[in-house]
Formats: structure tokens, C-alpha cells, sequence
């Protein structure tokens, strides 16, 4: 099979797993206990309060034709307004999830950074000093709660040594960028630990194969065996725990951005459920699973142009 | 010598007060870590403290709160005048008075806001101004309320958010067929008369107000307010990390620091722990129904309520949950609300009685029950434990149920809950808004407990229209009298407002009803 057809096979897997997400998400923000009347009045609301909110957002209607008016919401693009923030969904879904996205690939890339040289320091000098080293340091960084660990960054890195921020999201792009430096380490730090000790096996068990022993004998230099050979065979299995740690990730934006105060989409996602912000909940749930997906067609693909046999 | 030296003490003391008062500086931002961002900026139809708390800088009133949150004084109205029957309330206009935009503040728009907030369809607060029978412009300096009955609490009424004067028509010029669609649309970049006009916000991060340069009232120095020239809120929902941005310098103040924090904060060189009085008590909510689905209910016994709150060790909670910064309540509402009566705590700790009401009661061998308490909140769920532990001497086996808040409001509105830990805030400087929601069953069923008592009902509705003072105190001494006695609530502590703040900032005030004040804020440049 092509790459393109493989592709486009993929591609009309996603429709079914959406539109599975689309009803899932739909029942169970509704099965929670509560609706967004209560959640908007709280203890003092009044009965005719409450009726006039339901009726302002259309929830006195049958639940199925609510799921109606969202699957139309959802085709035509205009996901109607936040029932706590009043404001349209689309919008909110446009400010926020960008700086989720960017900080999820930003922990994405640290944590690669990280883990890759260290990964081939620790598998190299199996079982020595350095590789103890690295694996303890590591086992620290996974074994801390991530509220935690950005607290500790937080304090050091910021209120003492004052060389980052201490929170917030700051104004324009480039300050942006520096903000989402200890967040975006935060959360770099356990899924490094995961990658870098997969990677470490993986390197152990190619650097032994046949082919590498081959590649060595016909005098090929170690630099280039171990980027041709070591790395691109060691990374298949990695890659693919990396695309699965993705949803981990944005999973933890959700602490992060709280602990550093960053407006993204996990933050919202929080305050949308405990709102029952019912709109923004079945929105935000969908476009992260877009994104989810996406990640994994991507990884997917990187996989088979690593190892041409996955797509077959 | 002593004297001497007092004298010579307070001599200085009144220099340096003296100094410090006409010391103020002007320009400079100041900048404020909150914990939750605003959701909905319209004065009628917000819904929420995080909205309440902070439109008096945006919106300003006819009448202003006094920083004690008990009187009124003069706001964009400089005189006005109950008539002898009551049932009238004339008000004269300041003179030369704009909106943030320039344009004048009229007659006109003041009747157009009075209305649009008594309106029984716009939000929730309407029925503040429910006596109101009409609002109507006598010329462009004079506007008279007419009320239906006499109602002693309309001119704290005035001086709440919701009767803000907004400009009648950049509102109607706002796009949106509905008056919900407009106030969304208005509320984007909101005109009003207070202090501060909103010039950016970025929802969920931060909202920047700049001064307005038309606001009518003057510093000390002479010219007009506010000193600064603006307010950024930032939103920073961890507690930690709010207190984290103070101390390294990011911020020049952050509200609602944990009681946890605050001796913390108190012994920190550079920083102002400020305890604003506030009208915040603090409860447990009994559901007093006889039977809640179907089982019957033992919270419906008055003797086993009694006994639990004598076996509840208020003290002991004060210093647990709130580190010694709250006290124990005399009566139902805070001790800052007017009329508030009691003396000395309410049921204070008394174990050996507690067992004794036990013993008496038709549950001499105690019952199993739940409390409910907000998942995360550390507050509830210190108090969740404390009780647990106090009311198992009386036989009580007390089940803690940790649910978020959308969960626990639909159990207390459906009346299917045990019991409940909850707060209170005033949002008038009236006793009639706390008293509708607790005792005057119907309200909300007296807290949704069921409690109901005729004699309370019928003080309460003749207090409502009561404008004879010392009529109205008796009243609500008798009402006090008998919630405190028998009604659904354990009382447990009132506390006041945390703020935080750096040392360069003064003439921060946050009222005993919440509302935060920036308009005579100043810097040290």
C-alpha cells in the first residue's frame, strides 16, 4: 500500500472514532450530576432563576433534539455560546487552545532533548556511573507529582533566582515563549523519563543486532552506525510510546497551567466541567480528540517511513 | 516622664499621620492576583462574587456603601430625601457628572437602569429593588423612586451593583436584538461612570482597567480620582503560586490567601497582611425535613440538633481550619450586619450537655449520617473531619461525602442531602437578604432544610416594609432569637477578607460585603 492510500485509510478511520467521541461526550456531561443553571447560580438560586437560564440556553428541550442543534453546531462551525462565560465557544476554543498546543510541544521537544542523548550516554555506558546517574536522576523526576515539581521550579527558578517568570502568560509571542519555559519543563520531565528508558533498551538490544556488527565490520564510522542504524531502529518503539504520550501530556497541562496560572484549554476544560459549561465541554472534548488523533496519524506516519513494514 | 513621652509620642504619631495623608502619589499600575477571573461584566445580570467584587470600579451608584459596609453616603446622587410616608425617595443629581466616554450622565439614564435591574425577567438581583413602583425623572437634576410599600432597606438597595447607572443609549446602540445579547455585547468594552473604565481582557489571564478620566470625585490632593492609572487583574488560580508572585515582586497584591498562610505572611518584611472585616459567616446546613427519601430523618429531632452544636468545639475548629484568624458567631449573620444582635458565642462547647440532649432525644444511641463538603476545598474538609471526630462522643457516625459544586447544589436544591457545609456574604447592608435565604421559609425552605416557623415568617414580612428603626430591631431580635434556638444551621465562624499587598501600596479597601476599592489607591513611586 502508498503512502497516500494508507493515508487516506486512516484518515476515514478518524470519522467514526468522532463521531463515537461526539455522542460519548454529549451523555456524559449530561449524566453528571447538576446543569449549568445550578452550577451559574449556585446555592441562592431560585426555581424561576433556574428555569429562565434552561430556557436562555435551550436546555428545557428534549435531550435529543439538544444533540441536534449540537451535531448542526458542530458541521456549520458555530458552536454556540459558554453558558459561564457568555461568550462563543469557537472563540474561546481559538484563544486558549493554541497555548496548549504550544506548550504541549514544547514539553514534546524538551523531553525529546532530553531523553535522546541521554538515552544513548546511558545505554553506551551500561550499568557505569553515568548510566546510574542519568536513570536515578530520572526516577526522581518521574516519581514527584507534577503540582509538585512546578512548585519547586516555580520557587526556585523563579522567585529566587528570578531567571524566569513566575507564572502567567506575559504579552506577545516571544514573552509567551519565555513564560512556557517552566511549565513546558514540568511537564518535559516524567515523559523523558519514560522515553529515555525505553529508548535505553531499545539502543541495548539494536546495538547487539546482527545488522549493527555487520554495519561495523564493513568500516562504517561509529558516528554514522549509531544515527543510520542504532537510532532509526531503536526509535520505532519509542516513537510509538512518544505519539501515546501525547494525550498524557495535554492530560498534564490540565495541573500545569493551573499551577502557573497559563490560560490554555486544560485550565478551561477544568472550569468548563466544573461549570457544566455543557457547549464548551462537547466542543473542547471534540477538538482535543481531533488533535489526539491527528497526533497519533502523524507518528503513525512517522513510523512507516522509519520502518516501511507498519504500512503495509 | 511618662506622660511626657506619650504626648510627645502621639505628637509625632499625628505628624506622621498628618504627613502620610497628604503624601499621596499619583500615577503607577497597580497590579492584583485574583483567583478566578470575571465572567460576566453587566451590573444586572452577573451572577457571581467573581463579577460583584470588582463592577463598583467599572459602574458607579447613586448612593455609595461606607467603608464600614454598614451606611450609605453620596455617589453620582449628592442629596437625597425619604419622603414623611415612606414611600417615596427623591434624589438629586451631581452636577457636571459623565460616563467614561464623555457623554453627560442624565435623568433619563438613571431611570432607564433602575428599571432595567427591577425588571423581574433581567438576572437575579431584582429583587433587591422589588418595592419599587416606578422610577421617574422630575427634571435633568431630580429623579424620585416611588415604592409599592415602605422599605427601609432601598437605600443600601441603591448602593448595590445591580442599580448602577448605565448609559441608556450606547447601550441600546449595542448589537443584539435581545437584552441579554446586548449586555454581552455592551459588557465587551462597558461604559460606565466608576473610577475605572476596562481596556483590555484576556479571558481565563488577565484584565487591564485604565482611569477614568472623567470620574467626578477628588483625591486629597485636589485633583480628581483615582491617584493610579490602572488596574491589571491577573488571574492565578493556585493559592501557592499567588502567594509565590507576591513575594518575588510580580504583583502588588492577592486576595484570598489561605488562613493557613496568613501569620506566614504576617511576620514577611515588605508585605501588608491586611484582615478586611467582611460579612462572611461560615455553617453547616441541616436538612430538618422528617423524612428524606423515604427514611426518616433524626436531623428533624431539635434535641439532637441542640446536642450537636454543643458538641461542636467551635474554638477548636477556628484554630484548625482557620489558624485563629476566625471567631465564633453570636448570631446567624455576621456580626458587621446591621441589627445583628446575640451575645457572646452561640452554643459554646459543652460536651457533658451535649450527651444529655442525646440521651433525652429519641436517638439515645446515636444515628449514622453524611456531610456533604467540596471536593479540594481544604477549609470544608477540615471542618468535615473536626465534626466527625466531635460528634462521634455523642454516638453520631458521621459519613463525609467530598462532591464538586454543581453536584452538591442540585442534592441541597432537591432537598436530598443530610447536611452540608457551606458560607455566606451579604451582598446589601441589610439584614433582609441573609434573613429571606435562612429563615423565611418562603424563600428557598430556610437554607432547602425544610425548617419553617410562623412566627418568623410573620416578623420578616412586616420587618420588610418596617421603617420605624427600633420596630425593626425588635423584630429581628426575635427572629435571631428563635434561629439561633431552633434553626437548621450548626453556626461555626465568621472570617474576615485576606488580602495581601506590598508595602508600596495604600488606601486598599475591601468592604465587609466583598466589594474590592482601587478608586483612592496609591503607589510609593
Amino acid at each position: 500500500m502508498s503512502t497516500p492510500e494508507y493515508l487516506a485509510r486512516r484518515l476515514l478511520q478518524l470519522i467514526p472514532t468522532l463521531i463515537a467521541i461526539l455522542v460519548i461526550v454529549f451523555a456524559l456531561v449530561r449524566l453528571l450530576p447538576g446543569d449549568p443553571a445550578s452550577a451559574i447560580l449556585g446555592d441562592r438560586a431560585l426555581d424561576a432563576d433556574v428555569e429562565r437560564i434552561n430556557r436562555e440556553y435551550g436546555l428545557d428541550r428534549p435531550v435529543p433534539v439538544q444533540f441536534g442543534i449540537f451535531v448542526r453546531q458542530v458541521l456549520t462551525g458555530d458552536l454556540g455560546n459558554s453558558t459561564s462565560l457568555k461568550v462563543p465557544v469557537a472563540q474561546l476554543i481559538a484563544e486558549r487552545l493554541p497555548i496548549t498546543m504550544l506548550l504541549t510541544l514544547m514539553a514534546a521537544l524538551i523531553s525529546v532533548a532530553l531523553a535522546v542523548p541521554l538515552a544513548f550516554v546511558a545505554a553506551l555506558r551500561r550499568d557505569r556511573l553515568a548510566d546510574s546517574a542519568i536513570r536515578g536522576a530520572f526516577q526522581v523526576g518521574l516519581s514527584m507529582p507534577v503540582f509538585y515539581l512546578g512548585l519547586i521550579l516555580l520557587t526556585v527558578f523563579g522567585a529566587k533566582l528570578r531567571w524566569f517568570p513566575v507564572g502567567g502568560s506575559g504579552d506577545g509571542f516571544l514573552d509567551l515563549l519565555y513564560h512556557l519555559v517552566l511549565p513546558a519543563v514540568t511537564l518535559a520531565l516524567s515523559l523523558a523519563a519514560v522515553l529515555m528508558r525505553n529508548l535505553r533498551a531499545a539502543i541495548i538490544d539494536v546495538v547487539d543486532a546482527d545488522y549493527v556488527t555487520f554495519a561495523r565490520s564493513k568500516g562504517l564510522r561509529g558516528g554514522l552506525i549509531l544515527l543510520r542504524h542504532v537510532l532509526r531502529n531503536a526509535l520505532i518503539s519509542t516513537l510509538a510510546l512518544f505519539g501515546l504520550s501525547i494525550g498524557t501530556l495535554l492530560g498534564g497541562a490540565v495541573v500545569t497551567e493551573t499551577v502557573f496560572a497559563i490560560p490554555g484549554a486544560g485550565r478551561l476544560m477544568v472550569d468548563s466541567i466544573t461549570g457544566r459549561d455543557y457547549p464548551v465541554v462537547q466542543s473542547l472534548t471534540l477538538a482535543l480528540a481531533v488533535l489526539v488523533s491527528v497526533t497519533f496519524l502523524l507518528t503513525d506516519l512517522l513510523q512507516a517511513w522509519l520502518d516501511p513494514r507498519i504500512a503495509r | 516622664m511618662t506622660r511626657l513621652l506619650m504626648t510627645g509620642a502621639s505628637a509625632a504619631a499625628l505628624i506622621a499621620m498628618a504627613f502620610t495623608a497628604e503624601a499621596q502619589e499619583r500615577g503607577g499600575t497597580m497590579t492584583y492576583g485574583r483567583y478566578a477571573d470575571s465572567l460576566f461584566l453587566d451590573p444586572v445580570l452577573n451572577d457571581a462574587n467573581v463579577d460583584i467584587w470588582i463592577l463598583s470600579n467599572l459602574y458607579d451608584t447613586l448612593l455609595l456603601p461606607t467603608e464600614d459596609g454598614q451606611g450609605v453616603q453620596a455617589g453620582l446622587a449628592t442629596d437625597w430625601t425619604v419622603a414623611e410616608d415612606g414611600l417615596s425617595v427623591t434624589l438629586t443629581m451631581r452636577d457636571g457628572i459623565m460616563f467614561s466616554d464623555g457623554s453627560p450622565i442624565t435623568t433619563e439614564d438613571v431611570v432607564w437602569s433602575l428599571d432595567r435591574a427591577r425588571n423581574p425577567e433581567n438576572g437575579i438581583w431584582n429583587f433587591l429593588l422589588a418595592s419599587v413602583a416606578s422610577v421617574e425623572a422630575i427634571d435633568d437634576k431630580t429623579v424620585t423612586i416611588r415604592l409599592s410599600q415602605t422599605d427601609p432597606s432601598i437605600l443600601p438597595a441603591l448602593t448595590v451593583f445591580n442599580s448602577a447607572i448605565m448609559p441608556k443609549a450606547a447601550f441600546e446602540a449595542a448589537a443584539g436584538a435581545t437584552d441579554a445579547e446586548k449586555a454581552q455585547a455592551f459588557s465587551e468594552a462597558p461604559i460606565g461612570s466608576g473610577p475605572f473604565v476596562l481596556e483590555s481582557w484576556e479571558r481565563g489571564a488577565s484584565m487591564h482597567l485604565v482611569r477614568n478620566e472623567h470620574y467626578w470625585d477628588m483625591g486629597e490632593d485636589g485633583q480628581p480620582l483615582p491617584y493610579l492609572d490602572g488596574v491589571t487583574f491577573e488571574v492565578i488560580p493556585d493559592d501557592a503560586t499567588r502567594i509565590l508572585r507576591l513575594q518575588s515582586g510580580e504583583i502588588d497584591g492577592a486576595e484570598l490567601i489561605p488562613f493557613a498562610r496568613v501569620a506566614e505572611l504576617q511576620n514577611t518584611p515588605g508585605i501588608q497582611m491586611e484582615l478586611f472585616p467582611s460579612t462572611r459567616v461560615e455553617y453547616i446546613t441541616l436538612n430538618v425535613r422528617p423524612e428524606i427519601e423515604g427514611e426518616v430523618n433524626p436531623l428533624s429531632d431539635p434535641k439532637v440538633r441542640e446536642a450537636m452544636n454543643y458538641a461542636t468545639n467551635k474554638d477548636a475548629i477556628i484554630q484548625t481550619v482557620t489558624f485563629g484568624v476566625g471567631t465564633p458567631q453570636t448570631t446567624y449573620m455576621s456580626s458587621a450586619t446591621p441589627l445583628a444582635a446575640g451575645d457572646g458565642p452561640l452554643f459554646p462547647y459543652d460536651l457533658a450537655r451535649a450527651q444529655e440532649l442525646m440521651a433525652e432525644s429519641g436517638y439515645p444511641d446515636g444515628f449514622s449520617t453524611t456531610l456533604l463538603v467540596l471536593a479540594g476545598n481544604q477549609d470544608e474538609i477540615g471542618i468535615g473531619t473536626a465534626v466527625q471526630q466531635m460528634w462521634s462522643q455523642i454516638g453520631i457516625d458521621l459519613e463525609l461525602q467530598q462532591v464538586d459544586n454543581a453536584t452538591r447544589t442540585e442534592e441541597y436544591r432537591n432537598g436530598t442531602f443530610d447536611m452540608r457545609v457551606a458560607a455566606w456574604t451579604n451582598d446589601i447592608a441589610d439584614p433582609g437578604q441573609i434573613t429571606s435565604y435562612f429563615a423565611y421559609s418562603p424563600t428557598i425552605d430556610a437554607l432547602h432544610s425544610g425548617w419553617k416557623n410562623e412566627e418568623v415568617d410573620q416578623l420578616f414580612e412586616a420587618s420588610q416594609s418596617e421603617t420605624d428603626l427600633a420596630k425593626r430591631t425588635e423584630q429581628y431580635a426575635r427572629i435571631q432569637e428563635i434561629f439561633n434556638a431552633t434553626g437548621p444551621t450548626i453556626p461555626l465562624y465568621e472570617t474576615p477578607y485576606p488580602v495581601a499587598l506590598q508595602e508600596r501600596v495604600h488606601g486598599f479597601v475591601q468592604i465587609p460585603l466583598g466589594n474590592n476599592i482601587f478608586r483612592s489607591v496609591w503607589l510609593d513611586q
